[in-house]
């Protein structure tokens, strides 16, 4: 799992959860993959993104040096941080971990890069 | 756009995915009769199948559109054989969530949303019967899932298209498969009474069946 698609995931699925996002990330296995940079697509994708949830995956993975607390504009136009965005968000790739509702403390493992979110029937 | 190989799925898998059939080709070839509009117009940066089975159709878009590529589907296996899909197909790169329909994702955060649902004209006792227990992997049980489709063939396809506004970003568009029995039309008049551009983009008829696809858009805000 891309640190990018966690940004996307939430459990508002849950029956009674308000939010569910974001999800708490704990990593336990974790590689690299090598993705061809276009800054061009970082800077389409960013308005997409909920940066408080960039900067906290980053917090995760240990490389919040690279990534500014807050967003503002002149990130789009500075290379070295797009690049910086590019590696954190789509070539860290989370292999075993667990996301956790935030509210309901729900756990959603992750196995083989695949977070599995299905909820059991009792649970929609 | 070269059809991805799928030259590595097992006999095991095909147990257990849904096997490309005419439906998907004709899923992707509606997708490479719009590459220009996806890559000059729409130009997603999210994009996401539901279902994905053995990953075809996702993963021709991640070689042809610069996108981030989603999906899902509620079969493990069906996931982690779309994921392998991908990785034997370069440059492809897709991520997989298991989960039900986009249950788990953000609102609103669909630009391109990609559908061959379960539409066959069931009896809706056929699924209940062959229910999957929770986290158990029944093998013959799992493919039931990928083509009963209850009354009208209709069952998931409504359910998606309650959530539709919810599901798309503004602009969004969804290309969706049906059959003749899911009533094409009548699909279409839902969706425009909901406020979004509904269109048949393809049909094809196969021995069999009769096979449309559908293009739902999103309007966007005039500002």
């Amino acid at each position: 799992m891309k640190l990018s698609t966690y940004n996307f995931l939430t459990s508002k699925s849950i029956r009674g959860v308000k939010v569910g996002y974001p999800l708490k990330l704990v990593v336990s296995k974790q590689d690299e993959v090598e993705a061809e940079f276009n800054p061009t697509f970082i800077e389409r994708l960013l308005p997409k993104l909920e940066w408080s949830t960039v900067y906290l995956s980053a917090e995760v993975v240990g490389l919040q040096e690279d990534i500014p607390k807050e967003f503002s504009d002149d990130i789009v136009s500075n290379q070295d941080v797009l690049q910086k965005l590019h590696h954190l968000l789509l070539e860290v790739d989370i292999l075993e971990g667990q996301l956790e509702c935030p509210e309901t403390g729900r756990v959603f493992p992750i196995k083989d890069g695949i977070p599995n979110m299905l909820l059991n029937e009792d649970e929609v | 756009m070269e059809t991805p190989s799928i030259s590595h799925l097992t006999s095991e898998d095909l147990e257990n995915v849904y096997e490309p059939a005419e439906d998907s080709f004709l899923l992707l070839d509606a997708l490479e009769k719009d590459l220009e509009y996806l890559r000059e117009e729409l130009k997603p940066k999210v994009c996401l199948e539901i279902g994905s089975g053995s990953g075809i159709i996702i993963t021709s878009v991640a070689k042809y559109v610069q996108c981030l590529c989603l999906s899902t589907d509620i079969n493990a296996i069906a996931c982690s054989v779309t994921k392998r899909t991908a990785s034997e197909n370069p440059p492809a790169s897709v991520d997989t969530i298991q989960m039900n329909l986009v249950d788990g994702i953000r609102k609103n955060s669909v630009d391109l949303l990609l559908f061959n649902p379960p539409y066959v004209v069931t009896e809706d006792e056929e699924l209940t019967s062959s229910k999957m227990s929770d986290g158990q992997e029944i093998t013959s049980k799992n493919l039931v899932y990928t083509w009963a489709g209850g009354e009208n063939g209709r069952r998931v396809i409504d359910v998606l298209l309650n959530n539709l506004d919810d599901i798309l970003a503004e602009g969004g568009v969804l290309y969706l498969l049906v059959l003749k029995e899911n009533k094409p039309k009548e699909i279409i008049e839902i969706v425009r009474k909901k406020g979004f551009h509904g269109e048949v983009f393809m049909e094809r008829r196969i021995p069999g069946e009769y096979l449309y696809i559908l293009k739902i858009v999103k309007k966007k805000l005039c500002k």
